[in-house]
């Protein structure tokens, strides 16, 4: 069927729409940071029950809902053992409290800093507005793409990368509205936007079918498998790069030396907060790699009568697995956890845009699809 | 895991092993090695140590996948690369080192899970273990007021438990529940998988073939190994375990991107076949396509390559036709899919012929030089070099038909012409006439024959299955004390632990617990907890008991040699509350004048 180049233009038009919106975005995360609340200001004391909301909202029960209202609104403390005992009695009571009315009252905004149930700030919202029309313009030109060129548009390189970025959007935007993790927004956005920039500029393929090998459903498991996880490998990589920044932080404040990442940190939350959020990105993406790597044998074995075959795109895949099982591992071991996890992690992330960009453009091998020939 | 840097003596105390002095001292030091093998740190660096070792397969060329690079590496490092063939670099896979490290990974993974199976087998019916004396001292902790009699609240709160599918364990004022035993199932599957997935390699490696026919259109061929170009048997796979199929080819057809930026990419190759089972069996046809592979006889057979034949009818100097058939010439790029071939004419007389050519498929002038403009033959032109001499076959030196051995031949003084199909070319001095009659095409089959892809396909669905398992449940153990309060009220407490819940989470359905018990005592009235610190040294008991962190594999549940109460386990990676969070204690949380 031939190309609809009508609709193939469309798509790179919603591209470059997108890229401008995200980089929009980007700035009025930015200016949140420069102009918006300051959350280390508060007490630190005030910053644990970020946790217990994340969690609260991870979970979705109505009963745990209301547990992290009760919490939320009768203020005060910030361990979790009080907050689910107070939770039991917003239950119980039936009644929620109001702020101000118990002791050691506090705003109920003054609770959640980092990860508020507070409003969003006023350039928060217009930063996840911008970031969520961006978005849809981004689905839109991806779906554009797909349907001008009658196929699943992860064929090469340019579409791999438009596909990847917008699904690290879409963990962004999970995240941010379900953890109210606001504050990765521009850290996740930046490198999106450098992404696009470079998918539309560098390695821009125009539409086109696909060579037979790639004509398999297989595509639609193997390649959507393994976007997923990229992008929640993408920003499971950038909670944890926030993470040792904020550990670090925390270090150089506890002993007493002064930390140049001070400023920033007046706006990111617990270093615990970054390295969980990071943890629960990688629980999800690993299961979704290892699915996608045997998904990928799987059409190996249709393709070219063997599951695996060290090709240089599988030995990487290869190697992105270990090291992220290292990971999950480490986090396991005794003297691992903490930053040296967090190092495996950006190592094994290292692995993972080897195989994109290095295997892609310098190797050849059987996946030599980037069409930048 | 172990954490283990005792030297052996010690492990293997004269009380553990009355064995005499020196079988004593082997057998320390072999359970000592043992131990450090299955020790998480041990897994870990093998694991990196696997990772390592796969990156020169990807970066350095490697024999079985593209043994034409290898080749070119030995041109032009001829120093170093025997060197590097030593070390096994053009073969990382296959390499002894490589192996090393992967058996010896498993061997630690088999170390380290057997036993943990064995354990959690045992464990079936075990029950969640006492409750600890203060529960507020435990990572989550919560208490109320009920007019419930104590023995009435731990029934209810039992009851709601069980409802939850908790295992209980009650004792005199007490209940402790514990859920989540599916965890380290589903750990252990995914790591067995593991296990069996590298059993099921082994097994294709070692009952599997892997054959290569290339098969000209017209031309059939029986799965015998003398009529197959290639042949890589496993280990105990013999010529007479293969299937005795046949197949022939009967037209094979490529098409290809006309227009556009792709212009020139394949966009579909159809071979189209018969085959049968055995000799005699009833024909069948099948279209054989890239990812559509031929099963038969439970051998697959796949499409992996093309190109053409030109078909060359040759007279030599009597005047006899002495060769007439198509010769397969070898694409040498994709683009133009330019391809070289020679024909070797041993029957002529009075010298023997032979010719290396060119096959372009749409031949174009490019500043005087033929080139090949798109993969179709639109415009075939076949450009020889003629010689006349001894081929050299029957000198016992195994040849390639794909190489021409010009040592002892002459190159004959024809002016370089290209031909178009039908064309002739006369040799001088009466040594013949070539004639261009034609072009065939030519497919590739590889042959493959894989036991071990079933159990490789099922270990994969079960890794995943027990991966996904052992991250979507959390171990968890909830505790409940009641006892009569100083005001004849019953006061509960409750508390709850989980296990390697770094990812969170256990906070909220430990909230929605107590919500829901302190619901189901109704009329109860809500107390603060007396106590909220964790980082205690009786936190550390409890939470000992319940070993430390593990999020896959290795784990420390997994030495249950330790006390529960020793001090050498970290502490459990559970709320993660930080320390800076504990120090703002608010004890007193009466119940509100308004409520």
């Amino acid at each position: 069927m031939p190309i609809n180049s009508g609709l193939a233009q469309l798509s790179e038009d919603l591209l470059l729409f997108t890229i401008v919106v995200y980089a929009l975005a980007m700035l009025a995360y930015a200016c949140d940071f420069a102009f918006g609340r300051q959350r280390a200001d508060e007490p630190a004391t005030a910053r644990a029950p970020e946790l217990v909301t994340a969690g609260a909202v991870a979970a979705g029960t109505a009963a745990a809902g209301t547990a992290a209202a009760g919490t939320a609104v009768a203020g005060g403390a910030a361990a979790t053992a009080p907050v689910t005992g107070r939770a039991g009695k917003a239950a119980a009571g039936g009644a929620a409290g109001r702020p101000g009315d118990d002791s050691g009252a506090r705003p109920p905004a003054a609770l959640f800093a980092g990860s508020t149930p507070r409003r969003a700030g006023v350039w928060v919202r217009t930063a996840l507005a911008l970031t969520i029309i961006g978005l849809t313009a981004h689905v839109a030109g991806i779906l554009a793409r797909g349907i001008s060129e009658h196929r699943v548009p992860w064929g090469n390189m340019y579409e791999f990368v438009a596909a990847i970025t917008c699904m690290a959007v879409i963990v962004l935007v999970a995240i941010s509205l379900r953890y109210k993790a606001y504050y990765i927004g521009l850290f996740v956005l930046l490198p999106v936007v450098v992404a696009l920039g470079v998918a539309v500029t560098v390695i821009y393929t125009p539409a086109g079918s696909l060579v037979p090998a790639l004509q398999s459903y297989w595509i639609a498991i193997h390649v959507t498998a393994m976007i997923i996880a990229s992008g929640l490998f993408i920003v499971g990589a950038i909670t944890t790069s926030m993470y040792l920044v904020a550990d670090r932080h925390e270090r150089r404040v506890a002993a007493g030396q002064p930390s140049k990442t001070a400023g920033i940190m007046l706006h990111l939350p617990r270093p615990l907060v970054l390295d969980r959020l990071s943890y629960r990105t990688i629980l999800l993406a690993f299961p979704v790699w290892t699915f996608g790597v045997m998904a990928g044998a799987i059409w190996a074995d249709q393709a070219w009568g063997r599951y695996w075959g060290w090709d240089p795109k599988e030995t990487w895949s290869f190697i992105t697995w270990v090291v992220y099982a290292g990971f999950l591992h480490a986090r396991a071991t005794a003297g691992w956890r903490g930053r040296k996890a967090a190092y495996i992690q950006l190592a094994g992330f290292s692995c993972l845009m080897f195989n994109l960009v290095g295997i892609n453009l310098w190797v050849t091998g059987l996946h030599s699809y980037a069409g930048l020939g | 895991m172990t954490e283990l840097r005792t030297p052996p003596s010690v492990q293997a105390g004269p009380a553990r092993l009355p064995a005499p002095g020196a079988l004593r001292v082997i057998l320390g030091w072999w359970r000592w090695a043992w131990r450090q093998l299955t020790s998480m740190r041990t897994a870990l660096v093998l694991l990196f140590m696997l990772a390592m070792a796969s990156v020169p397969g990807s970066v350095i060329p490697q024999q079985g996948i593209d043994p034409a690079a290898v080749a070119q590496y030995y041109t032009a490092h001829p120093a170093l690369a025997p060197i590097m063939a030593r070390l096994s670099l053009f073969n990382v896979f296959a390499a002894p080192w490589f192996a090393a490290i992967y058996l010896l990974l498993f061997l630690s993974l088999a170390g380290c899970v057997l036993p943990r199976t064995f354990r959690l087998v045992g464990s079936a019916r075990q029950l969640p273990p006492r409750a600890p004396r203060n529960l507020a001292r435990l990572p989550l902790a919560a208490s109320y007021q009920t007019a419930l009699t104590p023995a009435e609240a731990l029934e209810s709160a039992a009851g709601l438990l069980s409802g939850k599918r908790f295992r209980l364990r009650t004792g005199e004022g007490w209940v402790a529940a514990e859920k989540g035993y599916l965890r380290e199932v589903g750990n252990l599957l995914f790591h067995i998988a593991l296990l069996a997935l590298l059993g099921s390699v082994g097994i294709g490696g070692i009952f599997g073939y892997k054959a290569d026919r290339l098969l000209v259109s017209g031309q059939s061929f029986g799965d015998t190994v003398t009529a197959l170009d290639q042949f890589r048997p496993g280990r105990l796979v013999t010529p007479g375990d293969l299937q005795p199929f046949s197949i022939t080819l009967n037209s094979f057809a490529a098409h290809y991107v006309t227009s556009g930026s792709t212009r020139g990419e394949p966009s579909s190759f159809d071979a189209s076949l018969l085959y049968s089972d055995r000799p005699g069996a009833p024909e069948h046809r099948y279209l054989l396509q890239v990812n559509h592979p031929l099963q038969v006889d439970g051998v697959r057979v796949y499409l992996i390559g093309h190109g053409y034949a030109p078909v060359f009818r040759i007279t030599d100097g009597a005047g006899r036709v002495v060769f007439d058939s198509p010769v397969p010439f070898i694409p040498v790029e994709q683009s133009g899919l330019t391809s070289e071939g020679v024909i070797k004419v041993p029957d002529a007389d009075p010298d023997q012929l032979g010719f290396a050519g060119v096959f372009l498929p749409t031949a174009i002038d490019i500043n005087g030089r033929l080139q090949s403009a798109f993969p179709a033959a639109l415009l075939p032109r076949v450009s020889l070099v003629s010689y006349a001499g001894n081929l050299g076959l029957n000198n016992g030196q195994p040849q390639s038909v794909y190489e021409l051995v010009t040592t002892h031949m002459r190159r004959l003084p024809v002016a370089p012409r290209p031909l178009a199909p039908g064309q002739s070319m006369k040799l001088p001095d009466h040594a013949g006439t070539l004639t261009f009659t034609g072009y065939r095409q030519w497919a590739s089959l590889a042959i493959t024959y894989d036991p071990g892809q079933l159990p490789a396909l099922i270990s994969g669905i079960l890794a995943i299955a027990g991966l996904l398992l052992s991250f979507a449940v959390r171990r968890r153990r909830v505790f409940v004390r009641a006892a009569a309060g100083a005001d004849g009220t019953t006061v509960v407490h409750l508390g709850g632990l989980a296990r390697s819940d770094a990812a969170g989470g256990f906070e909220t359905e430990f909230g929605s617990l107590t919500a829901e018990i302190t619901q189901s005592h109704d009329g109860s009235q809500l107390t603060g907890p007396a106590d909220r610190a964790s980082d205690g040294p009786a936190s550390r008991d409890a939470a000992a008991a319940f070993d430390s962190a593990a999020a896959a594999g290795h784990d420390a549940a997994a030495d249950g040699d330790e006390p529960p109460a020793s001090g050498g386990h970290p502490a459990p990676d559970l709320s993660g509350e930080p320390p800076g969070s504990r120090t703002d204690s608010e004890p007193s949380l009466r119940n509100d004048p308004g409520e």
